[in-house]
């Protein structure tokens, strides 16, 4: 298109020209980082932010040791009311034929690129998550084969995400540097099955909260377009007292 | 005011800077609008209260915001190499980047685009750079329905408004309003006004789109240079289902979106949200990087535009205009803005940012009025997350307009050039001045009630006194009474002696 390739020198020219007098800023890696980036807290007290922040955003949140967590599956999927789910091909199988449990009944979808019309037929999702970040009660996706593509974790109106203790930091920028592999925070977490700590992810969805709109008078209402419900089962595998999140 | 006899009271909102009213002309409508006012106003309170919850209990704040102002300025100096060491990493993912200097190039592209994949319907997040361009009557004009996904752009389009906020378009409608236009337009009988019935109908409105257009466009909030990626902030879930569902994927971008590395965005999604919405984080967050195998769009064009930013960039004390997240605190925040809404400012982006950014994208050929449409307060500069000094910007625009209007000779004809150059020439000479005082005295004197103040003056006094009152000058100034208090005390010191 040479209407674009004419602009591109147009503009990439006036930029030149009027940045001409400013010296050419060196890559200061952005400052000096004045702000907080390392969290206060001890793990349990980041955990119960995390699942604090979670609930004031209207989700459903319960807690399980480690053991417990298939059994705690079944309850949510039982409690949901729920029977066709879509989860991502990377979940342990445990998670989706719950042995323990009485009930079946359920019916998975795995998605090997399952069309649209599929996943909309799904009442909900079930998937692991990259990071959880206490202080804004935010779930972080990097869509590996435990989270799923972005598509699944969209269509379905609900939405249960499984979250380690571990993979809890406190701060936004904690997170930051556990993707970029800076900080302490990296080593000796369990992140199962994610994309390689160490690399900028490509693919990003930051969650907080089940979708909403205060479009109307500012009132917020829960459930727009995304999932309506949020449910979220956090799993205490920490050594309990020490930081997980640096 | 000789103004509001040329142009006729407005209907509708005329959000075009070539051919809106000046802002006290566009304003008068509006303030007479009780009802207006009044949604306006409730809407504003909540905002408020909840940002300043948020931002108090952030005791770094100020530190993230000082860091957010030298990310952008970094990002500025050096925007030049980082749009094409984006560019370069944004292909090499698979992305396709065009470049538009003005607002019909982008037009014209995004068109073609369209074309070249055969649709006839388009599915739109909200983007305040695609109302700008004026994208939607365009796409009309040229057999491309453009359809809004976003709840508040919903109810403009079906209600054939125009945005108010830049973060809230709809803040003006209230609960009432949206239900008469969703049951006229989506051809709903029992509809109540409950706001979840409401959203409940646009979900239901909007899903078998979402599932079956092809295409869709968005803008965007950050360009990652580093990373090549793009991010787009949102609360519903339409922006993600725009980013995923369709084929193809257009996002139109401002150049100045560009921030240099990935973990930028520490600084930004602390400062956005918080300052938008009054929330700790927004619902979702989108970021992708070209073209995923087997998610979302295969094919994903972005177009970075111009229109009028590299002249900003180019003005030492406009510049920081350009480090705008798009927040709209600055909005909530004007006691301008709370009084008449976003529709007196003539363009799509209103309030104290668009006072400064307005007239300087129109490269001052337009809007001259809204760098006055302020009281200099400096509330928007100090919830501003990225420290963009408004008031300081303003005064430079309101300098550059008047610089403007007293090129030629005709200033010779203008009252407030006279009266200010006579003014210079009285105020530097303490005889005139003491003089002018007492002829002031006296000649005001004669409009001055019992009450000690003057409500009404004739011929351009007329200009302060329709809107406000003024003080009636004291029967003796400063001067005169320290005269008369040492010639006393000297009178007192004789006596004693």
């Amino acid at each position: 298109m040479s209407v674009s390739a004419d602009s591109r020198k147009q503009i990439l020219e006036r930029i030149r020209s009027a940045t001409q007098s400013s010296a050419p800023a060196a890559n200061t890696n952005g400052g000096t980082r004045q702000y907080q980036i390392r969290g206060k807290l001890t793990a349990a007290a980041r955990k119960d932010l995390f699942v604090e922040r979670l609930r004031e955003y209207d989700a459903e949140v319960v807690e399980c040791e480690p053991e417990e967590l298939e059994n705690a599956i079944a309850a949510q999927l039982e409690a949901s009311g729920r029977r066709r789910f879509v989860a991502p091909p990377g979940l342990p199988a445990g998670w989706l034929v719950p042995a323990a449990w009485k009930i079946t009944g359920f019916e998975w979808d795995i998605d090997h690129d399952l069309p649209a019309g599929e996943i909309e037929k799904a009442e909900g999702v079930l998937t692991g998550c990259f990071c959880g970040v206490a202080e804004s009660g935010t779930i972080v996706l990097h869509h590996s084969a435990m989270e799923g593509r972005r598509i699944i974790t969209l269509l379905p109106d609900w939405h249960l995400c499984i979250v380690r203790a571990t993979q809890i930091v406190e701060t936004l920028p904690e997170y930051f540097d556990r993707c970029e592999n800076r900080g302490e925070g990296s080593k000796g977490t369990k992140v199962q099955g994610n994309a390689p700590i160490g690399e900028v992810p490509g693919l990003v969805t930051w969650i907080s909260g089940p979708s909403a709109t205060a479009d109307i008078e500012m009132t917020r209402i829960k459930g727009v377009h995304g999932p309506r419900f949020l449910n979220v089962i956090v799993v205490n595998d920490g050594d309990q007292g020490s930081g997980a999140g640096g | 005011m000789s103004a509001l006899a040329e142009h006729e009271v407005i209907d509708r909102p005329i959000l075009d800077p070539a051919l809106a009213p000046p802002f006290p002309v566009a304003a008068l409508p509006l303030l007479r609008n009780t009802q207006l006012r009044g949604n306006l106003a409730h809407a504003i309170d909540v905002i408020q209260a909840r940002r300043a919850r948020l931002v108090e209990e952030k005791t770094d704040w100020q530190a993230l915001r000082a860091a957010a102002s030298q990310i952008k300025d970094e990002a500025l100096e050096n925007l030049g190499a980082l749009l094409e060491q984006f560019e370069e990493r944004c292909t090499r993912a698979g992305g396709k980047v065009h470049w538009a200097a003005d607002a019909a190039g982008a037009r014209k592209i995004i068109l073609e685009i369209l074309r070249e994949a055969g649709v006839d319907q388009v599915i739109k997040i909200k983007t305040m750079t695609s109302a700008e361009i004026q994208l939607n009557p365009f796409l009309e004009a040229s057999g491309v329905h453009a359809c809004e996904t976003d709840l508040a752009e919903i109810i403009l389009q079906l209600g054939d408004g125009e945005p108010s906020h830049i973060v809230v378009p709809a803040l003006h409608v209230n609960r009432g309003q949206v239900r008469e236009i969703f049951a006229r337009r989506m051809g709903i009988e029992h509809l109540s006004d409950d706001p979840k019935a409401l959203t409940e109908a646009a979900r239901n409105y909007l899903r078998q789109k979402f599932l079956t257009v092809p295409a869709a466009i968005s803008g965007a909030n950050f360009l990652i240079a580093e990373t090549g990626s793009v991010v787009v902030v949102e609360s519903e879930g339409n922006g993600r289902m725009c980013l995923t569902l369709p084929q193809t994927l257009i996002t139109l971008a401002g150049i100045e979106k560009v921030l240099p590395r990935f973990n930028d965005l520490e600084v930004m999604l602390q400062l956005l949200a918080r300052s938008a919405t009054g929330e700790r984080m927004n619902p979702y967050t989108s970021l992708w990087t070209g073209v995923t195998r087997g998610d979302g769009p295969q094919r994903f064009h972005i177009i970075l535009l111009d229109n009028g930013r590299s002249s900003i960039l180019a003005r030492k004390t406009g510049r920081q205009t350009l480090r705008c997240i798009r927040c709209g605190a600055c909005m909530n925040a004007c006691p301008v803005y709370r009084q008449t809404g976003g529709h007196a400012y003539g363009s799509v982006y209103p309030g104290p940012i668009g006072a400064i950014l307005t007239p300087q994208l129109e490269q001052m050929r337009h809007a001259q009025s809204l760098p006055f449409a302020s009281s200099l307060c400096g509330a928007c500069y100090e919830v501003c997350p990225v420290r963009i000094n408004i008031p300081e910007v303003l005064l430079e625009l309101r300098a550059r307009v008047t610089d403007e209007e007293r090129k030629g000779l005709s200033r010779f004809f203008d009252p407030m050039y006279i009266g200010l150059r006579a003014a210079h020439a009285m105020f530097s000479r303490a005889r005139l001045f003491h003089a002018a005082q007492r002829a002031g005295r006296i000649a005001l004197g004669f409009f001055t009630r019992r009450d000690g103040w003057i409500h009404s003056l004739p011929g351009v006094g007329a200009k302060w006194t329709v809107s406000r009152d003024l003080r009636g000058l004291p029967k003796q100034t400063f001067h005169e009474w320290w005269q008369g208090r040492t010639r006393g005390t000297r009178e007192q010191r004789r006596y004693r002696a």
